[in-house]
């Protein structure tokens, strides 16, 4: 199987202290990562993908469903710490200043994992060289603390860290939302090179519609703990089905002025708390669509074809109200690359 | 989209040099000979990366830069009044009622310990002198201006029961209830969700035309200024590089910096490294006194490492800092 | 209602809390070297008294024999045993001693409240000047000078040369006619009973021991509040409300309020302390506090009056952290969340 990682019908509650109620972070979430692609995983807060990355690094117990690496189960017993797969999936932090030691040398932060592989010394310098000079980092960087770097350095330490070991996997967990511009496309520039370089799957977990338009293969859209709506990135950015895809795409923000940011679809009010949700859609509260049916029943995943899955029972509807093209990310990128040629 | 301005200045900074003197080493200059015009009921969008001055001119503003950083030389008029010839009361008076300013993270900078109602209630009451009662309603009434769903039960709520987007909007309301005639928005969109932040935004703007005021809306996020500002200024090193209308701005950005900002958005890495490379170490006999975006400048010349470039303004009032700037 | 609800929580663990106090005690207090029969009865008393003194004390018994005793007098009859010293029972003798130190440690916090405050109010808003310097010089020497020290310099300076107080002799003067005994507190006492003389009398005598308490306490309180105070001027939103052009009054006023958890821990701290910390200021002044009490007994190996003691302590410790959290619930809306 070319998968290498499966989740199936992942839930996770987490009770709250004093009373009954629990927190419903994670809903039925079903998806695949084969090898060397990147699966984008976006919502906004509280919409669960940074506790579905936190369980497929097996730290908790889901309250249900299954999560297998390579067709091998992942829970507490075996998880990224266990022998089986230590090293075989690494984790890209959002914040880099504070998943680094401080006190701690660049060069020995990034040769940590393969100590615990427990390699030896010369192998490991050696390794930590070569790594960093992969990721871009000079070498006299090695001999500095994280706070003699840039954000955009300490994010490419962050990531020399993880591919160190070769992984299978990387769950990157917002790694650019804390960086400049500039030093955003250049960490997505260089995920890329690596990606291709190296074979690895990206489970990248962002609210960065822009860069998970460039880096990803297929996109899984998030609202209280569930997808809903999920397939390969064209499919999802030029043509989302789901009310609430539609109102995210719709609120990025390109510089172009004449663009216009073409949609009928808004969505008021903001995301309801995850505990106690309504039977029914979750998104009933905001949805211009909604109906009876919605109220009473969650969808189930509408196949429309090439993988890309729906949960609405309206999406045939929205589609015809959505006239407008949606293709305002190409449309973007075309007139962006002329501005650029244009000027040298 | 957004209407003309008016005429007439509200905001003049000149020559504005600010610095953070640090112990045993040179100085930290935040801002160099800045200068900057902002017209009645116009909003800037002010776009720059960390470090490039911006939260530093937002407070110089205010006269409130931290300690222990000072202005070195420059003026700020506002309204035609020179702002550091105010004694401190005067500035108090200023600040919240006609200068206001939006700030990000609402929820760590509101008290923790007073109700959000009773937050803006205070602004109101102190500088429009206005009895318990009456700031409260007016209070009340801005919650609503700012489309908080349940106004009277939120009026009562603490800093910590506020979602980010609620809490935001409770930092407008705060700035706003005086009608200030200039407000300064310092990154006040950033860690907002997409469609929060689309809301707030608009809700901005409506409010802030609505009153006439003029705004200077700071951000690291060029995109937001293409939709939501009359003109656009970038700010690089302590200084500003590019300056224009907005639409003028997006259809031909003519600093390098701007262009590899707004590369930063595309989709082509290819074309990304056409415009920006890593920092280069200036060439022998460099004075020093060149462009400060040389080293980073895919264009530098020997101009550019020796002379330091003014800001230029062409035909349609685009000002560009740049000895090769970028023609189309 | 969520009050109530937190209240009987509360409750409920007071009674296994004051039990693992006592035993603890208990076992320990046993561990003073000292015979008591010996004590009570001479050193020239005969064995076969000692032991029939012995036996009758219960003393003959193993320590575990003896605790389960002393529990089941205790939670059955409410009897704290007996003092040998005083022959009265413990629990009496407590009842006339603690009131008089909880009125005086009382007194003195809230005097050691006004100078701290204000003072360390002023020492964080004035960052440097004379108010500054002479905080810090203050909460020095309230930390340096020894309190039974500074009660005597006192006594000397007020009394002996300037005769403005009564001598240092216990509460009252000593042909004053007390009060009946209501709350043990001798000033809300006399005004219960409108006896303007014991009155006079007894705030006489409690200004110098409540000035020594309260200058030294005053110390730790100066500083919590100028430390904290001066966290809260610097935090976020204070820094907000100067932004927004706030006066500097009702900046003051907000950090104050938010300083409040602090102090108010300071002073729980403290009060838990002078309960029997006190004890020297009592001596110097004949106070017959509860401090006094315990400290005889442990000299003279009264068990005892040092368990009622202790047990009396903990019961009003525990029922000052509960007041305690009941003020953080009612000043910070973040714990009640």
């Amino acid at each position: 199987m070319s998968d290498v990682l499966t989740v199936k019908n992942l839930i996770q509650h987490f009770p709250i202290a004093g009373s009954r109620s629990v927190v419903q972070a994670v809903n039925d979430v079903s998806f695949t990562v084969a090898r060397g692609e990147t699966l984008s995983l976006v919502g906004e807060s509280g919409s669960g993908k940074t506790t579905v990355g936190r369980c497929i690094l097996g730290l908790i117990n889901p309250t249900g469903g299954d999560i297998s690496f390579h067709g091998e189960k992942i829970d507490k017993r075996n998880n990224v710490r266990g022998k089986n797969l230590l090293g075989k999936i690494q984790l890209v932090f959002q914040e880099p200043a504070e998943s680094l030691d401080p006190r701690v040398r660049i060069g020995v932060t990034i040769g940590e994992p393969l100590r615990s592989l427990g390699e030896r010394r010369e192998e490991r310098e050696k390794r930590v060289r070569e790594i960093a000079r992969r990721v871009g980092l000079g070498e006299d960087s090695l001999y500095q603390y994280p706070a003699e770097l840039s954000a955009g350095q300490q994010q490419r330490v962050g990531i020399a860290r993880a591919i160190i070991t070769n992984p299978d996997l990387i769950v990157l967990d917002e790694p650019t939302s804390a960086l400049d511009p500039t030093a955003r496309s250049e960490i997505i520039d260089l995920l890329i090179r690596l990606q291709k370089d190296l074979n690895t799957a990206y489970l990248f977990i962002s609210h960065d519609l822009s860069t998970v338009r460039y880096l990803s293969h297929r996109v899984a859209v998030m609202y209280l703990g569930m997808i809903v709506e999920q397939g390969s990135a064209p499919d999802i950015f030029s043509r989302p089905r789901h009310p609430y895809s539609i109102g995210l795409l719709s609120s990025v923000l390109l510089p172009n002025t004449n663009l216009e940011r073409s949609s009928e679809v808004s969505l008021q009010g903001e995301i309801p708390s995850p505990i106690d949700l309504p039977e029914g859609c979750f998104l009933t509260s905001r949805c211009p669509f909604v109906e009876t049916q919605c109220r009473a029943e969650m969808p189930k995943a509408d196949d429309i074809g090439g993988g890309h899955l729906v949960h609405c029972f309206k999406h045939d509807n929205v589609i015809d109200e959505e006239k407008a093209t949606l293709d305002y990310f190409e449309r973007f990128q075309e007139e962006a690359e002329k501005l650029l040629i244009s000027g040298q | 989209m957004v209407e003309n301005s008016e005429a007439g200045t509200i905001l003049n900074i000149e020559k504005l040099n600010v610095s953070y003197p640090i112990y045993e080493a040179d100085p930290v200059h935040a801002l160099r000979g800045l200068d900057l015009k902002i017209s009645k009921g116009e909003i800037i969008g002010l776009v720059g990366e960390s470090g490039s001055g911006k939260t530093t001119l937002a407070r110089s503003i205010m006269q409130l830069i931290s300690q222990p950083g000072r202005v070195d030389s420059g003026r700020i008029e506002y309204d035609g009044q020179d702002l550091a010839t105010l004694n401190e009361k005067e500035l108090r008076t200023l600040r919240g009622n006609d200068i206001a300013m939006v700030i990000p993270n609402p929820r760590t900078e509101l008290n923790p310990l007073v109700t959000v109602g009773m937050q803006i209630a205070n602004v109101a009451r102190y500088h429009l002198s206005l009895p318990r009662k009456e700031a409260k309603a007016m209070a009340l009434a801005m919650l609503e201006a700012v489309q908080i769903p349940d106004p009277l039960r939120r009026f009562k709520a603490y800093p910590h029961e506020l979602s980010g987007g609620m809490a935001q909007r409770v930092v407008m309301a705060i700035a706003l209830i005086c009608s200030p005639r200039f407000i300064i928005s310092d990154d006040a969109t950033s860690g907002l969700d997409v469609t929060v932040q689309t809301q707030v935004l608009e809700l901005l703007q409506d409010l802030v035309q609505q009153q006439g005021a003029s705004m200077l809306f700071i951000t690291r996020d060029i995109g937001i200024t293409a939709h939501y500002c009359h003109k656009v200024a970038i700010i690089f090193a302590g200084e500003i590089v590019e300056l224009a209308e907005t639409k003028n701005f997006f259809n031909n950005p003519q600093h390098p910096y701007s262009v590899m900002l707004l590369s930063a958005f595309s989709h082509n890495p290819k074309l990304r490294g056409m415009w920006s490379k890593a920092a280069e170490a200036p060439p022998e006999g460099a004075s020093g006194e060149g462009c400060y975006f040389a080293p980073r400048c895919v264009r530098a010349s020997d101009k550019c490492w020796a002379e330091h470039p003014l800001l230029r303004t062409s035909g349609e009032a685009h000002g560009v800092r740049c000895h090769h700037p970028v023609e189309r | 209602m969520r009050i109530m609800r937190y209240i009987g929580k509360r409750m409920i663990f007071i009674g296994p809390q004051l039990l693992g106090i006592i035993l603890v005690s208990f076992f320990l207090v046993k561990l003073i070297p000292g015979d008591p029969a010996v004590m009570m009865l001479g050193p020239m008393a005969s064995e076969s008294t000692l032991e029939e003194l012995r036996a009758d004390m219960g003393l003959n018994l193993s320590v575990p024999q003896q605790f389960l005793i002393y529990i089941e007098n205790l939670v059955l009859h409410g009897d704290l045993g007996r003092s040998w010293q005083t022959t009265r029972p413990v629990t009496e003798d407590l009842f006339l001693r603690m009131p008089a130190t909880l009125e005086l440690i009382t007194l003195g916090l809230i005097l050691g409240l006004l100078i701290g405050v204000p003072l360390g109010v002023g020492a964080a808003y004035l960052k440097r000047g004379i108010l500054a310097k002479f905080s810090d010089y203050y909460g020095l020497l309230a930390g340096a000078l020894p309190d039974f020290w500074l009660a005597l310099v006192l006594i000397f300076f007020f009394y002996t040369i300037l005769g403005w107080v009564p001598p240092p002799l216990g509460r009252l003067d000593f042909f004053t006619i007390p009060p009946p005994t209501i709350t043990g507190a001798l000033l809300i006492d006399s005004l219960l009973d409108g006896n303007w003389q014991a009155l006079s009398s007894a705030a006489g005598h409690l200004i110098l021991p409540v000035l020594t308490l309260g200058l030294i306490s005053g110390g730790p309180i100066l500083k919590m509040t100028q430390s904290t105070m001066d966290r809260m001027l610097e935090s976020d939103y204070s820094r907000y409300e100067e932004m927004c052009g706030l006066p500097k009054a009702i900046i003051i006023r907000h950090a104050l309020r938010n300083s409040l958890p602090s102090v108010v821990t300071i002073v729980s701290v403290l009060y838990g302390f002078l309960i029997g910390g006190a004890v020297l200021v009592e001596i110097v002044f004949s106070w017959g506090g509860a401090g006094q009490y315990a400290v005889q007994g442990v000299l003279n190996a009264d068990i005892n009056p040092v368990l009622g003691f202790v047990f009396f302590s903990a019961v009003l410790s525990l029922i000052i952290y509960l007041i305690v959290d009941l003020i953080y619930f009612a000043i910070d809306p973040r714990v009640r969340g």
